[in-house]
């Protein structure tokens, strides 16, 4: 399916004035209560829609935003967009693109997939710029045709994955590790080399067992020890140990086609709360627990 | 005659590969088991019959019962425990913990007890900032003593009692003394290997002397119960005719038991973890395997030989027999020795016939084999267990390194074994 065959031109706008976020949901809400019979309709609506992005933050750092409702015995999709000169700011990401997308509560794939659609697409700096210079949603929906944007039947990781994740070399000390663990505020993340080739993963317990010998694992309790100098030790170590000492080599990986239902089953199966997403040898991307159920669950 | 020759050369094939460590031992063994039966030199209805399922079951038994025993958290607390009453002082450790080693021994088996300990003395020589070796070798040493004192704490004692009818109580009486002897002496050759060289500071010992040892039980009801089981057990091992139970009944009923009330939520995990099936299937291939020899009349050979190179004089034999299983021991693994024996001796037994006068040879082979033990790196489970663990953790021990101690203690206790046959029976 195209996504062009989801738009109608009248809900596509330009918005050259400088408005707050509820006045362009507003004008959203009206543009398609006016034209179809919703089950909840006018400030019930824009309640519920500001409600919404408050429990969950519809802009993503790519530029758009995507808020959403979904309405019991609503049997259709209902797009309306707005393509901004004087950008949003929601809480510190600016969004030029604000799509808002009524659907039935049933219906999440599809939905999901009209998502993942437009993330890919505003991903593309250069499509993102074409379409605000089209002016008119006739232009914009041409546009979308010629380009063949997709929506397709089934999401995958490739939709919901972090492309270019932080990933570090095996020839790094453990103290740029901590850097880019600290400054990120991860607690893993892919091993690559020079050509951007999956290696391996590193993560937070790698390097704090790194203070603590194999003989302390292998005891049955250490509630009798309160303090252990060698865990102090790791410090003296950093600049010493590798990345390449610590890393592990044979955790499982997905690939860009891989189901949400699998890398869910990957995750559990290996008990790991992320796995590096690999293609053609090449890392391509990381995706989280979170990110499933923040992308795809609560949306 | 072929198929003696075949099922002897499965059986030094088989050997070889456990001593080189070319195949598992499990499916060395195992494979040798069935060799035996495709080439026709026993069936399989024979093969089977020969599994004593006295020894497996016993052994299945002690494995459920040590792994909540060791949940406990009891064996910890006595480790723990030793190096406070030594307060910190290198010697006494080493003394203290030979004896806690050795008594620990006594009812887990050389292996757990070395899994268990080896560990803790790594940690507390690298508090005391020593080298560990000494520590690790001389508790070795006490491990294979140790399991040599009880029939539940060396497999060859545990095949012994199996083979033999010999009661907890009968092994109590004739090898404990002597292990007692021979504990009490090598604490005379620690002293003299290492008196003075080991210094520490008293900021050192005090780190050991912080130890929280209080939170190493916690489950004390656990701990209660575990106590009472295992006390029954013994209990039961000790009245063991007057009951009429067989070694592997009680041994399961303790495990079962134990399992049960104690870790009933965990089944699984102590069916999958902490029964070491790689053991119990090394016992079931090993039977068959010696079975072939006892079927084929190689045994019969074995013994005949034997006997005639001693005139079936009792003393000599004990003695042969002790020295030879010592010295195999050194450097092979014994079990699959002592299950070859073990028919051997039966049959000599038809030749001497007093109970009496054949008692002091199966002493003989349950005290060569597991004190030979002792003789180099290679010579029992305990050692290459415990040297692996010290090579992963950074101390190089290497084959010479452990046999020019551990030959001294080999010697010292075979010598005295000889003694105490020599003299006592």
């Amino acid at each position: 399916m195209l996504l062009a065959s989801f738009l109608e031109p009248r809900n596509i706008l330009f918005e050259n004035r400088v408005l707050t976020k509820e006045q362009l949901y507003q004008i959203l809400v009206d543009r398609l209560c006016s034209q179809y019979k919703l089950p909840i309709c006018g400030s019930k609506l824009m309640e519920l829609i500001l409600q919404r992005d408050e429990e969950v933050s519809p802009a993503y750092s790519t530029g758009i935003a995507i808020p959403h409702i979904r309405m019991e015995n609503f049997n259709d999709t209902l797009i309306a967009m707005a393509f901004l000169q004087n950008p949003l700011d929601y809480n510190g990401i600016k969004v030029s693109w604000v799509v808002l997308i009524i659907t039935d509560k049933t219906s999440s794939k599809l939905y999901l997939n009209i998502v993942a659609a437009l993330l890919k697409l505003s991903n593309d700096k250069e499509a993102v710029a074409d379409l605000h210079n089209t002016g008119d949603g006739h232009s914009v929906i041409q546009y979308l045709k010629k380009k063949e944007v997709e929506v397709k039947k089934d999401v995958t990781i490739a939709d919901i994955m972090v492309q270019k994740p932080i990933a570090v070399h095996p020839e790094n000390t453990l103290r740029e590790l901590i850097n880019l663990m600290c400054v990120y505020r991860v607690a893993g993340m892919p091993v690559v080399d020079a050509t951007g080739k999956y290696i391996g993963e590193v993560n937070v317990l790698n390097l704090l067992k790194v203070g603590i010998p194999d003989f302390v694992m292998m005891l049955d309790d250490l509630s009798f020890l309160a303090s252990y100098e060698p865990l102090e030790n790791l410090l003296e170590k950093q600049d010493l140990l590798l990345v390449n000492d610590i890393m592990a080599t044979d955790e499982k990986t997905l690939s860009p086609e891989t189901s949400i239902i699998e890398a869910v089953f990957l995750m559990f199966t290996n008990k790991k709360r992320y796995l590096s997403v690999v293609k053609e040898g090449k890392l391509v991307g990381l995706v989280t627990a979170m990110d499933i159920l923040t992308k795809v669950i609560a949306v | 005659m072929l198929l003696m020759i075949i099922a002897l050369l499965v059986f030094i094939v088989t050997y070889l590969c456990i001593i080189t460590e070319w195949v598992n031992k499990m499916l060395a063994a195992l494979i040798g088991g069935f060799v035996i039966i495709v080439l026709g030199v026993v069936d399989q209805t024979i093969a089977f019959s020969a599994i004593d399922w006295n020894v497996i079951f016993f052994l299945i038994g002690m494995m459920l019962t040590i792994s909540v025993m060791r949940e406990t958290g009891m064996f910890m607390y006595i480790a723990i425990k030793t190096a406070k009453i030594a307060k910190g002082s290198p010697l006494k450790i080493m003394a203290l913990m030979f004896m806690a080693t050795a008594l620990i021994s006594a009812i887990l088996g050389s292996v757990t007890t070395i899994m268990i300990l080896i560990p803790i003395v790594l940690l507390i020589s690298e508090e005391l900032k020593i080298t560990p070796v000494p520590f690790i070798i001389t508790m070795v040493v006490a491990s294979n003593m140790g399991g040599a004192a009880t029939m539940i704490g060396d497999p060859p004692n545990i095949l012994i009692a199996s083979a033999t009818k010999f009661t907890f109580v009968d092994f109590v009486l004739n090898l404990t003394p002597i292990i007692l002897i021979i504990v009490a002496f090598s604490l005379g050759l620690i002293w003299l290997l290492y008196r003075g060289k080991m210094r520490v500071s008293n900021e050192r010992r005090a780190k050991i002397m912080e130890y929280n040892d209080k939170n190493l039980i916690t489950n004390h009801k656990l701990l209660w119960i575990t106590l009472s089981v295992v006390g029954l057990m013994l209990l039961a091992f000790i009245f063991q005719k007057p009951l009429h139970l067989e070694n592997a009944t009680i041994a399961m009923a303790a495990g079962l038991i134990l399992v049960f009330v104690g870790s009933r939520k965990k089944v699984e995990t102590i069916i999958l973890n902490d029964i070491d099936w790689i053991t119990i299937f090394f016992f079931i291939g090993l039977f068959m395997i010696v079975e072939g020899l006892v079927h084929t009349g190689f045994i019969d050979l074995l013994a005949q030989g034997v006997i005639s190179v001693t005139n079936g004089e009792p003393k000599t034999t004990s003695m042969v027999i002790l020295w030879l299983s010592g010295i195999f021991s050194a450097f092979v693994d014994n079990i699959p020795f002592v299950a070859a024996m073990i028919p051997m001796i039966e049959r000599i037994g038809e030749v001497i016939t007093d109970p009496v006068q054949i008692k002091p040879l199966w002493w003989a082979l349950s005290l060569g084999t597991c004190l030979g033990g002792n003789g180099t790196l290679v010579g029992a489970s305990a050692n290459i267990v415990a040297v692996g663990i010290a090579n992963r953790n950074g101390y190089k021990i290497s084959f010479m390194d452990y046999t020019k101690i551990g030959v001294l203690f080999a010697l010292e206790s075979v010598i005295l074994s000889s003694l105490y046959i020599w003299i006592r029976y």
